[in-house]
């Protein structure tokens, strides 16, 4: 099936997590694997803090995932499933998680992991001192208890529907062994597939293997995590043959890479979900008709394809689309610039009335993009939209901390579990909800969602949540971008390296052909 | 030798003046490094935890006094990015961008002077105008498509230098130099157009002095006059010119380093103030203030030795 | 040797004029909205019949973008440069022309601007100020000023350790004529130089700003905002770079050669 066809039949990509691998199947499906080799990736970005705990990052947290190893993880539906627990128990009351955590697990100092190594973890999190970025995951954790060697009891002091499901993120739910925090930020240590050896800030990590991982040791004997954040010096290095692999090819050269016989190229999606925002306390986008209007204004498909090179796939339901809660019956409005504007004068904004600031960031270069094409509409439906370019320092300042803008876009990595993207985005005291949105039937929603332990009536409740944003037009939501993947022929076992969180890369099934 | 005090003395004021400036800056500057750690998933509560474990908490004046404090007592701080002492990283990258700084100014050097050199030989003729047009298309576009062009040309079709990557000197010097060349190639490409120029107009003006028509009434070969007599009174200015182009070249190295992943003191200044990890700002700030100052210290000095007519003072 | 200067002098002029020219007149006889209007089929087009010039990523006419960058390009050199000399110059002809204390504290003052990072003014004028054309100018205008008071004062001092100078001196002319009299057209040779050097680096100043998001927003033009844009795709479109790169080049051999020309008119010593 050729992409234009996946892009038309969007139920297609919704069924699986993978699109668009263009892989020579056979090389891999019939050879067995073979250890050995050091696999030179060049990464796209700076690793920062090599603290799990405090990195927010999802580029740190690319190359951490190879050192760690979480309680729970999720597979490619993103159900929750085990993880160094064996298995797991809520109660009923959904106040008590019983883990059984796996016995002979091993930690890259030779330790047994043990239920005391789970309890230092979570209370090292939990505890503001230690300035953990998913802290907050740990609120209502009441207590922690151990009372054999692999057992943990966690009692909650309110009902957290989402909790099981926040451990398989990033950085929440990784065992480090028993007062190893001082050090993590030097020698991150922990029970994955990789050790860690050595760090040269901005220029490489270097990993190891584990020899007695849990699930098996590595084929790899190490990973050369590279830091080559310039996209065309990335390229350039895996056409000379100096990196076996890149994550992050240019949205734009992506076809370009597919059409080299001597590449292999693979994308998913989803990496990410952009969307438009527009600031509820300025005063035209407190009237819906103004929102919809601005809706109408847009072709998603066109402004996808000119901005993403057509490297991603357009949605009006923010949801994961291999999630339970991606509703399918929303659909994205067709552009209208005629009807925008009678809409607009009937709300009292004239042709030529409407002066608009976008803010877009440099950070994202095809926000940047984007923004120059929605100019071009806009002017046809009479607003006039000025761009103001920021660093991404001063977007989240003015943008995300202080609500200082008009309108602007931004996207989201991981955002998986419902509760923590639609409370936190929509909710009106949610804690990324930098739009001002307050409307009474989302909060209600999100709410008793945060206590519907049943997952069917969880889901359900979720969709109702995208309707109600897609009627009010709060926000513009746009697509879901593609994640992308270059490498030489003899790197084996690519499909296993993206985590179905489509951000997380891990090195553990990957080989070398001699 | 007074004088050379005196300059001391004012080095030193003005690295006061450059800590005040640079706190103040800094402290302007909107956003926090605890935000930028969290990105989008920063809300309040979060934010003000970090910032506690952060130490952002203090007075200002408490911050601004620890840090002096601290400079003076070889105590620079932890980068709160990177989570390592700020000295480990400065001597690390430091090292790193002397190694493009001194290279590139070599290179520059070499194929400046001859030019100029060149240029002022043939003073108003073609080959001045091939001269000075040939340097000055070197600043007509920017660095960085020099760069590219480089990686282009001597990484991807010939494959004689790796595209990027810094190696440590401690652990394979031929293999730093080769990383090293491409990136100080393009910037000395850039200093040339300068140098060029200074070389053609300061040899200009020796050319028309009465010792050389004296070499060259002694029936001294032109070659002679021109490289042993001529340049060699011309080159004290052109040295001079070049040290004054280290603070330029500071701002070059950014966009360097960054194109060709070998990570220095350029790129360090960039990540930091991308950042907002306020500590190594303010030491990458200064350190490099003090490098630029201390060359231009030197350059001054320079100046005194070579042309006598500058009165100390 | 009199004839080739004057025909320097000349194509110079002749260059300049003309570049002057397309920023001003061009603006106005381009289609309005040329130089944004997209498409999506011709995006990185090469030069052909069609686009003269090729077009840009999202396939915009170069040709157009670079006739509207003119302006843009120039407003933001002449002012970023000309406000580095009305600040600069002063300071180093003050500095250098009565040394001792009020230099010594003048060139701590410029010491101090010259070794603060120029990336973290902009990054804070941008941030502080937001991001326009102005403040673009601003940024550029003050980071050039130290380097060029550091020249003029090195110029002035030399100039004021000569005899006619200590003879004006003796002769009890005030020091402000001194130094409009015979301090400043000594130096004015160095100026000359030091400005047309620097109005081709404020072009690409420009460059590097729209990098952090300062300088010209987009989608307008400027010829320093298309540099920038093509740094991602200079292997596969080179001339991207290529057009606004020549364009600035052109202006720069056309300032240098005027520059060449004025400056032998105007150097007093050679007359």
């Amino acid at each position: 099936m050729k992409r234009r066809d996946f892009l038309r039949n969007s139920t297609a990509i919704l069924g699986s997590g993978f699109i668009g691998a263009s892989l020579p199947t056979a090389l891999w499906a019939e050879d067995a694997p073979v250890k050995g080799g050091t696999l030179i990736w060049g990464h796209s970005e700076t690793t920062q803090n090599l603290d799990m705990h405090q990195t927010g990052t999802a580029s740190s947290g690319r190359v951490l995932q190879n050192i760690h190893s979480s309680i729970v993880t999720v597979d490619k539906d993103l159900k929750v499933i085990p993880g160094l627990a064996e298995s797991f128990e809520v109660a009923a009351d959904g106040l008590t998680y019983t883990f059984k955590m796996r016995a002979n697990v091993k930690f890259h100092n030779g330790a047994v992991m043990t239920s005391a190594d789970v309890k230092y973890s979570f209370e090292r999190c939990k505890d503001p001192a230690t300035g953990a970025v998913n802290f907050e995951v740990f609120n209502n954790v009441a207590s922690i208890e151990t009372p054999d060697d692999l057992t943990v009891v966690i009692k909650m002091s309110a009902v957290n529907a989402p909790f099981l499901s926040r451990l398989a993120e990033n950085g929440a739910g990784v065992v480090m062994p028993k007062d190893s925090g001082p050090t993590q930020g030097t020698n991150p240590m922990g029970a994955g597939p990789f050790k860690f050896v050595s760090y040269e800030v901005g220029t490489v990590v270097k990993m190891a293997r584990h020899d007695d991982y849990w699930e098996g040791p590595a084929f790899l004997d190490a990973v050369e995590a590279r830091e080559i954040t310039e996209p065309t010096t990335r390229l350039t290095g895996l056409r000379t043959g100096e990196l076996h692999m890149i994550n992050d090819i240019p949205l734009d050269r992506v076809k370009e890479l597919q059409g080299d016989a001597t590449l292999q190229v693979k994308t998913w999606f989803p990496l990410n979900f952009d969307f438009i925002n527009l600031n509820h306390t300025f005063e035209p986008f407190q009237k819906p008709e103004v929102r919809i209007a601005f809706d109408m204004i847009i072709d998603k498909e066109a402004l996808m394809q000119g901005a993403l090179w057509g490297q991603g796939a357009t949605t009006a339901s923010p949801s994961f689309p291999t999630s339970a809660s991606y509703n399918h019956d929303l659909k994205q409005r067709p552009q209208d610039i005629e009807g925008a504007k009678k809409m607009l004068a009937a709300a009292g904004y004239p042709e030529g009335s409407l002066n608009i600031v976008f803010k877009a960031t440099t950070n994202y270069p095809y926000h940047v993009e984007a923004a120059q094409i929605l100019v071009e509409w806009f002017k046809a439906a009479g607003v006039n939209l000025t761009i103001e370019q920021l660093t991404w320092a001063d977007w989240l300042s003015q943008c995300w901390v202080n609500k200082d803008f008009q309108m602007t876009m931004i996207n989201f990595f991981t955002l998986w579990e419902p509760d923590f993207l639609y409370y936190s985005v929509w909710n009106s005291t949610g804690a990324f909800n930098f739009r001002a949105i307050k409307d009474k039937v989302i909060d209600d929603l999100t709410t008793k969602a945060r206590i519907t332990v049943d997952d069917a009536a969880r889901a359900d409740i979720y969709k109702q949540v995208q309707q109600q944003i897609w009627e009010q037009s709060h926000d513009i939501v746009l697509w879901f971008r593609n994640g992308t993947i270059g490498a030489q022929p003899k790197v084996m076992g690519l499909d296993t390296v993206v985590h179905p969180n489509g951000s997380n890369l891990n090195f553990h099934k990957v080989w070398l052909a001699a | 030798m007074t004088y050379v005090i005196n300059r001391l003395l004012s080095v030193i004021l003005t690295l006061f003046l450059i800590t005040l400036v640079t706190f103040a800056v800094t402290n302007i500057l909107p956003g926090d490094v605890a935000m930028m750690i969290m990105g989008t998933q920063s809300n309040p509560a979060a934010l003000a935890g970090l910032r506690e474990s952060l130490g952002l908490n203090d007075p200002l004046l408490v911050q601004y006094a620890h840090w002096v404090t601290g400079l003076l007592t070889g105590d620079w701080g932890n980068s709160l990015i990177f989570k390592k002492p700020i000295v480990e990283l400065l001597i690390q990258k430091a090292v790193a961008s002397g190694i493009i700084v001194a290279m590139s100014m070599t290179i520059a050097l070499v194929l400046a002077v001859p030019l100029g050199v060149w240029a002022a030989v043939h003073r108003d003729r073609w080959q001045d105008t091939v001269s000075s047009s040939a340097s000055l298309l070197g600043v007509s576009l920017p660095d960085f498509f020099w760069g590219i062009v480089m990686i282009l040309v001597f990484a991807r079709a010939l494959g004689w230098f790796p595209s990027s990557g810094f190696v440590e000197p401690s652990q394979d010097l031929w293999g730093t130099l080769q990383h090293a060349f491409l990136p100080s190639l393009a910037l000395g490409l850039g200093l040339m157009a300068h140098l060029t120029r200074m070389t053609r107009s300061t040899m200009t003006g020796i050319l028309s002095q009465e010792f050389i028509r004296v070499a060259r009434a002694k029936g001294l070969a032109e070659r002679t006059v021109i490289w042993r007599y001529a340049l060699a009174n011309a080159i004290g200015p052109v040295i001079t010119i070049a040290g004054l182009q280290i603070g330029y070249l500071f701002g070059s190295i950014i966009v360097m380093e960054t194109l060709f992943g070998y990570t220095g003191m350029g790129w360090l200044t960039y990540q930091a103030l991308l950042n907002r990890d306020l500590p190594l700002i303010q030491d990458t700030v200064f350190l490099i203030a003090a490098v630029v100052m201390l060359t231009n210290l030197a350059v001054d000095l320079l100046y005194v030795l070579i042309d006598p007519r500058i009165r100390l003072g | 040797m009199k004839r080739f200067k004057t025909t320097k002098g000349l194509i110079g002029i002749v260059v300049l004029l003309a570049i002057a020219l397309v920023a001003i007149v061009g603006p106005m006889v381009i289609p309005p909205d040329a130089a944004t209007a997209m498409d999506m089929h011709a995006r990185r087009a090469p030069p052909s019949l069609a686009h003269v010039f090729g077009t840009d990523q999202l396939g915009r006419d170069l040709m157009y973008r670079v006739i509207l960058g003119a302006r843009t390009s120039l407003e933001i050199a002449v002012s970023a440069v000309v406000m580095s000399i009305v600040f600069g110059l002063p300071l180093g002809l003050i500095s250098g022309y009565f040394g001792g204390f009020v230099d010594n504290v003048l060139m701590r003052l410029v010491d101090t601007l010259l070794a603060f990072p120029a990336l973290l003014l902009a990054l804070t004028i941008s941030a502080v100020l937001g991001p326009n054309v102005q403040n673009t100018i601003i940024a550029i205008g003050i980071a050039f000023t130290p380097f060029l008071a550091r020249i003029i004062r090195g110029e002035a001092l030399k100039v004021t350790q000569m005899p006619y100078v200590e003879a004006a001196r003796a002769s009890g002319t005030t020091d402000g004529m001194i130094m409009v009299r015979h301090v400043l057209p000594n130096i004015r040779p160095a100026l000359i130089v030091q400005g047309t050097i620097s109005l081709a680096f404020a072009i690409l100043a420009e460059a590097g700003l729209s990098f952090l998001g300062l300088g010209t927003q987009p989608p307008a033009a400027s010829w320093g905002l298309m540099i920038q844009a093509s740094r991602d795709q200079l292997d596969i479109a080179p001339w991207t770079a290529v057009v606004p790169g020549l364009a600035v080049a052109l202006t720069v051999l056309g300032l240098n050669m005027l520059g060449d020309v004025l400056r032998d008119i105007l150097d007093p010593r050679s007359k």
